[in-house]
């Protein structure tokens, strides 16, 4: 009888993918369009912009499922960013394919050891060492000069190719970086829902977790790993746009923006990633004649989200949706995607 | 060898500058547990306070010196109260609330001075010299007032009633406050202590190395830097750490030349932050 | 997996245990021999070491010298989650559970982790419903009363199918009502999934009632053993626990 019971709890089968996940990936596809709906290449440069943004900072929303803030995306840009450039202009390598899988296997391959190494530290100790990483790979940048081109960067990449047809134009750059950009939404949204007890876990208990047979660090280090490898593809994309590999795409600093978009928009889900990069970059964009003001304005926005809005745009929209309808709310109005999906 | 020692007084000059720095930092993560994104802000408001008191409303720079310093107290003391403490339990919060700030801080300073570095030098000029060692005077007078300052912050902590209370909440918060401290006093009293102290080296260092929006960014790299050699949240750790550090640099500086210097610096600390997350003379990890 | 699962022949031996902390000495030289299967009660006042003892035995902090061996397996200094593989589990002093999610969730995620199958739910059902975990089936753990979290706590070690518990003060914080839920938990552990269960706990009612066998620990050592019944009733045991008796943190609570 009580058999009966726990089998029919059980019953409900909750979705690999939650309505976040759905929602953004067909945002970001739907970037394929923009090159054939316009031909503004001020929409286009744009569009191009929000998804690298969007794209790096995925690094930042997977250590966040740990609980762990990472300031190492911009190492990881850059790794894969210089690892194309290296690739196409010593090598001649132009395939967009091998480019693609280069940028992210590169830098994912580098971040094993190094996370072996500094994973083992939590909360603050972990937040400084990836400061400390994002440093000393900027400053690497520039001492390496036989094979970074040091200050001057690496310039004149050749046009990418997919299946030997060049990828030249305005339009076609978008492309590659819509490309790109969906490449690493797919993989965060699959890796993370992947394995979403595991990373749940960790982050509300990582004790527990390691008591009932859980190997945390595995999953700690596999997380870096493919922070790392989304991060180079958005590095990709970077270099690709610019066709210049330089120090200063690769500013410490920066990593501050890729927190403040997964922050702002959301930490709680992939679209609050995409989000925060849409609203930002834009608004970057739109204070354009004072440019210089964006991390002011970035600044108080996080300062605002953290006070008094700690879920974020998306997290603020959900709650709303909730209130709105009651509390039976379904699908895409899920507060906690970790676990918790599909309660009814 | 005139080199070398004149290389060594500057790595000392450094190392003074860079223990005023990470003091303030440390006793922040000390007591109040806060990675202070923003110390670097408050070292950059603390050169436009000066300079603007100094250069543009002509006060004496002592007088300017005193202003820095009460405004970067005060505005570390608001900061604290407004802010900070609301979120203070939750150590992401905390984080990400002094990081805005400092681009809050960073940007405010543009918008009112403008990117360009202005004329702000030191008032006092001319160069010491025994045999070929030269040794600027105003950075004779920057050593002296750094270390005077290092020496009153230690008195303060290790010999008034303020230092033992602001070490017992080292030690615990709630048993602190359980034991009847004046916390609600006393952690804004560190916070603004570590920022007024910023902020003076700030109004003191400037003049003589660079004034501009963005000198905070690598302000903020080496006290990180220095704080996590010495052991977050020890004082010692930190002063002994911010002596290596200058002293690295200046000489990095000297004989390997370009950013080789900061790049050992970097790939050090990494080492000591895998190998010994608590630093040279730190304790026990902190639970984060 | 690591290693080999523990068989139902393996005992646990504590050989010669000592720990200290900087300066602090816990314990020197604590011997003890658990049989498999077998229910042996570890009583001590506060501070004594006890959860210190079973952070050693389950891997979570080393000793400063000394062995645990689980058969012939050494245990102690191997990673945690290694000797959970191993059946060696343990629950906290604490409440201890995944917050924000549900009782499913964290049923599900100690299965998973554990590389169980979903199949030991119906084996705990009996169990599930009698602590009241079924009723708050879709609630979240942090939500629920400070008994049923442990319950839910104490639920989620048993359904890693372990052979070994240790028993970190199961009952501490449960309302008097609520404590023949760690009588039925504790027989259930035994004849169920024929587990070993070590048990540290200050209810000596509870003892008494369950332990055939304890050893008490105090001021560093081992200063009795024996069945309860004589061990309670000797002096210096009386006397170690005249001290005081408030509850301790026991850092299994994540900040
Ligand atoms: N991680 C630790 N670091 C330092 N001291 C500790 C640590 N864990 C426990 N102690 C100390 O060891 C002693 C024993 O603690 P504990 O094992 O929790 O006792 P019990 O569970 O018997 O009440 C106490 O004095 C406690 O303060
Ligand atoms: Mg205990």
């Amino acid at each position: 009888m009580s058999n009966a019971t726990v089998s029919r709890l059980l019953e409900r089968r909750s979705p690999f993918f939650s309505g976040y996940e759905w929602v953004t990936l067909a945002l970001v596809l739907a970037t394929f369009a923009v090159p054939f709906l316009t031909v503004n290449p001020q929409i286009m440069s744009q569009t191009n912009l929000i998804l690298i943004a969007a794209t790096a900072a995925l690094g930042v929303y997977i250590m966040l499922r740990m609980d762990l803030m990472s300031f190492a995306v911009p190492s990881f840009m850059a790794i894969g960013g210089y690892t194309v450039a290296i690739l196409s202009i010593r090598l001649g390598i132009t395939d967009v394919f091998v480019l693609a899988a280069a940028a992210f296997i590169v830098p994912a391959l580098l971040a094993i050891p190094l996370g072996w190494l500094i994973l083992r530290l939590k909360g603050v100790y972990f937040v400084l060492v990836t400061f400390v990483l994002t440093e000393i790979v900027q400053l690497l940048l520039f001492e390496a000069a036989p094979l970074t081109g040091g200050a001057n960067g690496l310039v004149g990449m050749p046009a990418v190719k997919i299946f030997g047809f060049e990828l030249w134009d305005n339009s076609h750059v978008l492309l590659t970086t819509a490309g790109l950009a969906f490449t690493g939404f797919l993989i965060t949204a699959i890796f993370t829902r992947r394995y979403r007890y595991e990373f749940a876990a960790i982050e509300k208990n990582d004790v527990l977790a390691e008591s009932l047979g859980l190997a945390c660090w595995k999953y700690k280090a596999l997380a870096f790993a493919v922070a790392a490898g989304v991060s180079g593809l958005a590095g990709f994309a970077l270099v690709n746009m610019l066709m210049t590999a330089h120090p200063t795409s690769f500013a410490p600093m920066s990593s501050v923006n890729y927190i403040t978009y997964t922050i702002v928009g959301g930490k709680a889900s992939i679209l609050g990633t995409l989000v925060g990069a849409i609203l930002l970059v834009s608004a970057t964009d739109y204070f354009a004649l004072s440019g210089e003001l964006s991390p002011g304005l970035y600044g108080l926005l996080i300062i605002v989200v953290t006070l008094v809005a700690k879920g974020g745009v998306i997290g603020m929209l959900t709650k709303t949706v909730q209130r709105l309808r009651g509390r039976n709310g379904g699908g895409l109005t899920n507060p906690k995607p970790a676990l918790a999906e599909g309660k009814s | 060898m005139e080199g070398f020692i004149a290389t060594g007084l500057i790595g000392i000059s450094l190392g003074s500058q860079y223990t005023l720095l990470a003091l303030g930092f440390t006793l922040i993560f000390g007591i109040l547990g806060v990675v202070n994104f923003a110390h670097g802000g408050f070292y950059v408001m603390g050169g436009y306070v000066a300079y603007y008191c100094s250069a543009v409303l002509g006060l004496p720079y002592v007088v300017a010196l005193l202003i820095a310093l009460a405004a970067t107290f005060v505005l570390g003391w608001l900061f604290e109260v407004l802010i900070l403490e609301r979120v203070i339990d939750d150590h992401q919060a905390t984080l990400m609330v002094t990081m805005g700030f400092y681009l809050v801080l960073a940007t405010g300073i543009l918008v009112i001075f403008g990117a360009e570095s202005p004329e702000f030098s030191f008032p006092i000029s001319g160069v010491w010299r025994v045999g070929d060692v030269y040794f600027p005077y105003a950075n004779m007078v920057v050593l002296g007032a750094c270390l005077a300052a290092i020496v009153f912050v230690f008195w303060l902590v290790y010999r008034t009633n303020v230092g033992r209370s602001l070490r017992a909440m080292a030690e615990d918060r709630t048993v602190a406050s359980a034991l009847g401290m004046p916390t609600k006093i006393l952690f804004p009293f560190a916070f603004a202590l570590a920022t007024g102290l910023a902020g003076l080296t700030g109004a003191l260092v400037t003049p003589i190395l660079a004034l501009a929006p963005h000198v905070g960014d690598p302000v903020l790299a080496f006290s990180f830097l220095t704080v996590i050699l010495g052991g977050l949240g020890s004082v010692t750790g930190a002063t002994i750490a911010a002596f290596i550090v200058g002293l690295i640099e200046a000489y990095a500086a000297v004989y390997l030349g370009g950013s080789k210097g900061a790049l050992t610096l970097f790939v050090l600390v990494l080492v000591i932050l895998v190998i010994r997350p608590q630093g040279l003379m730190g304790k026990e990890v902190r639970r984060a | 997996m690591d290693g080999a699962n523990l068989t139902r022949g393996d005992a646990l031996r504590v050989e010669s245990i000592s720990k200290a902390f900087g300066g602090l000495k816990v314990f020197h030289d604590v011997n003890f021999t658990m049989p498999a299967g077998g229910l042996l009660g570890v009583i001590g006042p506060n501070g004594a070491g006890k959860t210190t003892m079973i952070n050693i035995i389950s891997g979570r902090l080393p000793p400063s010298s000394g062995r645990v061996m689980l058969g012939d397996t050494r245990v102690d200094s191997q990673p945690v989650y290694s000797n959970a593989g191993r059946g060696l589990v343990r629950s906290f002093q604490q409440t201890a559970t995944f917050n924000d999610n549900s009782i499913e969730d964290n049923l599900l995620s100690a299965i998973r982790f554990s590389g169980k199958d979903r199949s030991v739910l119906e084996r705990l059902a009996v169990l599930l419903e009698k602590f009241g975990l079924v009723e708050n089936w879709r609630r979240d753990a942090n939500l629920l009363p400070y008994g049923l979290q442990k319950m839910l706590g104490l639920t989620m070690a048993l359904a890693t199918e372990p052979r070994m518990l240790l028993l970190d003060e199961p009952a501490a914080g449960l309302e008097k009502s609520e404590r023949g839920n760690i009588d039925d938990y504790i027989a259930f552990a035994q004849t169920e999934f024929n587990c070993g269960v070590l048990l540290v706990e200050h209810d000596m009612d509870l003892i008494k009632r369950l332990c055939p066998q304890v050893i008490v620990l105090d001021g560093g050592k081992l200063i009795a053993e024996g069945a309860p019944g004589e061990v309670l009733a000797r002096k210096d045991v009386i006397d170690a626990y005249l001290g005081g008796s408030d509850e301790e943190d026991d850092h299994a609570q994540h900040s």
